[in-house]
């Protein structure tokens, strides 16, 4: 009997609250063990992890690299399939590899079968894959049914550089694993709700209430006074759920759940989903007791046409960084001028044009663009030079070059002629590996819903001698 | 007499909202906290305070949970060459100082 099968047996004979755990927000950063436990205790129906995000940067979707340290994916990956197991309850995880795409996702699976293999455990696996052709992309994109996220715009050149496009996958994907017999599910890119919202969805649950508390949950114990990733526990009852942090010293409070909504969100009222959006403007939000908050009032609009948000990121080069200080006051005042000078003078030397220089003056505007200059400059600054070119070794000779006419240059008013910057290390330039940027960042209309079935393909695989 | 908004407001963060916005979130204590922080933060002010023009920039207030949401359009992708902050996590200092 499936994890589904069990679930559906066991909610005709009780069809109580239903409980569903999430284990991470970030599996493979490490999942505290007592609060975990402390969820498994409370015999949830569901367990659930999400373990990507577009966060960390192009890089990740563009190579194999993981954000998440291997040993810590291994432990994490261990300790929800034992517990999962143990209760013969159904483990759904999205985003397998931070940026979910078919390389991080196998990654992913074969530390998942090894831990099987050593730990002599049998499930039925579904596999969700979330990578989009581009010639569906290009096609879409020359029928106008690509709309940009933000300001990113992508043409035929910059499409045809993309190394790879993924898409998140919705609550469908997962429902259809689920009824395919899958006990353990890892998808690809997906919804970081949809592994939450999808057997409450499937159990007859309102599906906006479902939405919102997958949206709460994502994030685990980040919703509490104080915040943590502890596991977080929801129980749904009816129209509504209750949130519950498994660390006692977490408090989820209205006020702290409800500021929740807003996190990373660029809409506090609006969920979106490929298959419509949770609208939260009647949602409510009341205390049980000093730790646990009862939600409810979120509502459903379904979509006409399914929309799945893609994700690309393309090559622009290689990178390289220069490290530098400076304790000079009359350098640090004319700072920006100096620089800019210099660059024109590296231009003028370098024998090839495909290169860009960003500096970024640290002490003065280093971390945000400020509409004003400090009102007292600082005593040092410290600049760190960026070279994007064509490969590693163009970009740090134009460092090099920046570098050494930098140290010498004779700014007005220079007194310290003994050269204008301080190396923490030598050689200062760095090799900083490739440089990516994000290419595709929009939302892409299908014609109709059968088309999802196709971009989201599942497979199911039995692991281990099960019978 | 004016305050700084750092000395009443509870929360002011920034972070991504995706690669391309960046999100900054000013949560009160209290609703006149919320009405005197939501008359201060005017699109032209937020504009001046980040260097940006009005279209590229969204105020949302949150009454229930006594918030405004600034949405700002990122001058640099994330992770792009010249971004200054991968996760936006650091982008709220401009409105630190401010006197409402």
């Amino acid at each position: 009997m499936s994890a589904l099968e069990r679930l559906l047996k066991l909610r005709e004979q009780n069809p109580g609250p239903l409980r569903i755990l999430s284990a991470s927000g970030q599996l493979g950063f490490g999942i505290p063990k007592k609060s975990f436990e402390r969820g498994i205790k409370s015999k949830p129906h569901v367990i659930a992890a999400d373990m990507g995000s577009v966060d960390p940067g192009p890089t990740y979707l563009a190579t194999d690299k993981i954000a998440a340290p291997e040993v810590l994916v291994r432990s994490d990956m261990r300790l929800v399939l034992h517990g999962a197991q143990q209760l013969g309850v159904p483990l759904l995880i999205g985003s397998a590899g931070t940026a979910g795409a078919d390389v991080h996702l196998d990654v992913v699976l074969k530390i998942l079968k090894e831990i099987a293999v050593e730990d002599k455990l049998h499930f039925k696996l579904g596999i969700i894959r979330s990578v989009i052709s581009h010639d569906l992309v290009e096609h879409s994109l020359v029928n106008q049914k690509l709309k940009p996220i933000g300001p990113i715009d992508l043409d035929e050149n910059t499409l045809k550089q993309t190394e790879v496009i993924v898409g998140q996958a919705g609550m469908g994907p997962f429902e259809r694993a689920l009824k395919l017999g899958a006990d353990v599910i890892i998808a690809g890119r997906a919804c970081d709700t949809a592994p939450f919202a999808v057997i409450p969805k499937m159990l007859g649950f309102p599906t906006g209430v479902a939405v919102h508390m997958a949206k709460i949950l994502e994030c685990t114990s980040l919703c509490c006074e104080p915040g943590g990733r502890d596991a977080m526990l929801a129980t749904f009852d009816g129209d509504s759920f209750t949130v519950e942090s498994m660390n006692e010293a977490m408090h989820a409070t209205p006020t702290s759940v409800a500021a929740h909504a807003l996190y990373e969100q660029s809409d506090p009222y609006f969920i979106h989903e490929p298959d419509g959006r949770a609208c939260l403007k009647h949602a409510k939000y009341e205390a049980i007791d000093e730790r646990r908050v009862k939600i409810s009032g979120a509502t459903w609009q379904a979509a006409d046409k399914p929309w799945i948000k893609i994700e690309g990121a393309r090559k622009l080069g290689s990178r390289a960084v220069m490290l530098a200080g400076n304790a000079d006051i009359n350098f640090i005042k004319q700072s920006k001028n100096i620089i800019n000078k210099v660059e024109e003078v590296v231009r003028e030397l370098i024998p090839f044009s495909e290169w860009s220089l960003n500096i970024r003056h640290y002490g003065i505007d280093g971390v945000t663009e400020w509409p004003e200059p400090p009102v007292n400059l600082p005593r040092e600054i410290f600049l760190l030079c960026e070279c994007i070119a064509e490969n590693s070794e163009k970009a740090k000779l134009v460092l090099a070059t920046f570098r050494q006419q930098l140290l010498h240059f004779g700014f007005p008013g220079r007194s310290a002629t003994g050269g204008n910057l301080a190396f923490p290390i030598t050689p200062p330039e760095l090799d900083a590996g490739e440089a990516f940027t994000f290419s595709i960042y929009h939302l892409l209309e299908l014609d109709d819903w059968s088309a999802l079935e196709q971009l989201f393909p599942v497979t199911i695989e039995k692991i281990g001698d099960q019978t | 007499m004016k305050r700084s908004l750092a000395d009443f407001a509870k929360i002011i963060r920034s972070k991504n909202a995706g690669p391309t916005l960046l999100t900054i979130d000013i949560l009160f204590n209290t609703d006149e906290e919320f009405v005197l922080g939501l008359s201060s933060l005017t699109p032209n002010f937020v504009c001046q305070r980040y260097g940006c023009e009005i279209a590229d920039l969204e105020i949302i207030p949150y009454q229930t949970a006594l918030a405004i949401k600034i949405v700002l359009r990122r001058k640099i992708i994330a992770g792009s060459p010249g971004d200054r902050d991968v996760y936006g996590s650091q982008q709220h200092g401009p409105l630190l100082g401010i006197l409402v």
